[in-house]
């Protein structure tokens, strides 16, 4: 895949912002720039979207925590979870839980780019790294 | 030559008888060689006849005796004194081809201790190389060795380590309960939570 040019990733990125609604990517808006590139494409229309649309799978990444598990959670730990990554990245963050037996035990959250993990099979990783 | 001598004679006699016929006193000296018999006429006859004689004799028998006898005198002199130079050239040419000899030897000598004595640099030389490549050797095998001795006991801490791990894993595994993996999720909460 051809790499997008700088110019095209700094308007895709005003799109983006002007997609967002308190931090958050807003269906209504979004829908609202596709009409308005519909009705005036720009040059290279095809990779505007294409960055446009990288840009706004990043943006719902952020606002959804993917949390591994071993063993049961709460519903009260991952609201709880959800709660501190929303004030880390100073926006509203779901969780979308799923089981993971090999962690052993413990958690790992991805938000984002970002990994978050406490359990017994990163811990033992660690151990067998430092050895 | 007789021939020539007896005339003289004869004359000289003759003389003395004319002297004596005109009868005059005899002297003395007449006397003296009356009575010793002594005629003067021989006695010149054989000075006349000794002296060719003798002169015959030196010219033709001693002179080229004599001549024969200083060439040889000379020849024998000279053959000395040949002789003599020859010996005092053999001297000298023993006396140098002694010293030549000495010298030779000397510088013999003088070769042959500083061949020893490369020989024996070199031979150091030698050996102290050898030694030091020897050291050297052993300094890397024991090097090598140790590096693989850490290489091995790194190896074996890390296959050790992997083994514990993947034996604790499927300990944890078949051993932790639902109750456990809840109480250490819960730990895990609030530790995410802390951060």
């Amino acid at each position: 895949m051809a790499a997008i040019p700088a110019k095209i990733r700094v308007y895709a990125k005003q799109l983006v912002e002007l997609s967002l609604v308190d931090g958050c990517v807003s269906a209504e808006r979004v829908a609202g720039v596709l009409a308005s590139l519909e009705k005036n494409p720009p040059l290279k229309f095809t990779l505007v979207l294409q960055a446009y649309r990288k840009l706004i799978a990043t943006e719902i990444a952020k606002g959804e925590a993917r949390v591994e598990h071993a063993g049961p959670v709460g519903a009260d730990a991952l609201a709880a979870i959800a709660a501190s990554l929303g004030k880390r990245y100073g926006r509203p963050v779901t969780t979308v839980s799923s089981s993971n037996p090999a962690l052993l035990a413990g958690l790992r959250v991805r938000i984002g780019d970002d990994i978050y993990e406490s359990s017994v099979a990163s811990q033992l990783g660690a151990l067998a790294a430092a050895s | 030559m007789t021939s020539f001598l007896l005339p003289l004679a004869q004359i000289t006699e003759h003389a003395v008888e004319t002297v004596a016929a005109h009868g005059e006193a005899p002297s003395a000296l007449t006397q003296i060689t009356e009575n010793f018999g002594i005629s003067v006429p021989l006695i010149l006859a054989q000075v006349v006849s000794f002296s060719i004689v003798a002169f015959v004799l030196w010219r033709f028998a001693f002179k080229p005796v004599l001549a024969t006898l200083d060439e040889r005198q000379h020849k024998i002199a000279d053959g000395l004194k040949y002789a003599e130079e020859m010996k005092a050239k053999l001297e000298a040419a023993q006396q140098q081809t002694a010293a030549q000899l000495k010298s030779a030897q000397v510088e013999a000598s003088k070769i042959i201790e500083e061949a020893r004595k490369a020989a024996k640099d070199l031979a150091d030389r030698e050996a102290a190389a050898a030694t030091e490549r020897a050291n050297g050797l052993i300094t890397k095998a024991q090097q090598a060795i140790q590096l693989e001795h850490q290489k091995m006991l790194a190896d074996a801490r890390t296959e050790i380590a992997r083994l514990v791990v993947a034996t604790t894993e499927r300990v944890l595994a078949k051993r932790l309960t639902d109750a456990d993996r809840a109480s250490y999720n819960e730990t895990a909460t609030r530790e995410l939570t802390s951060v």
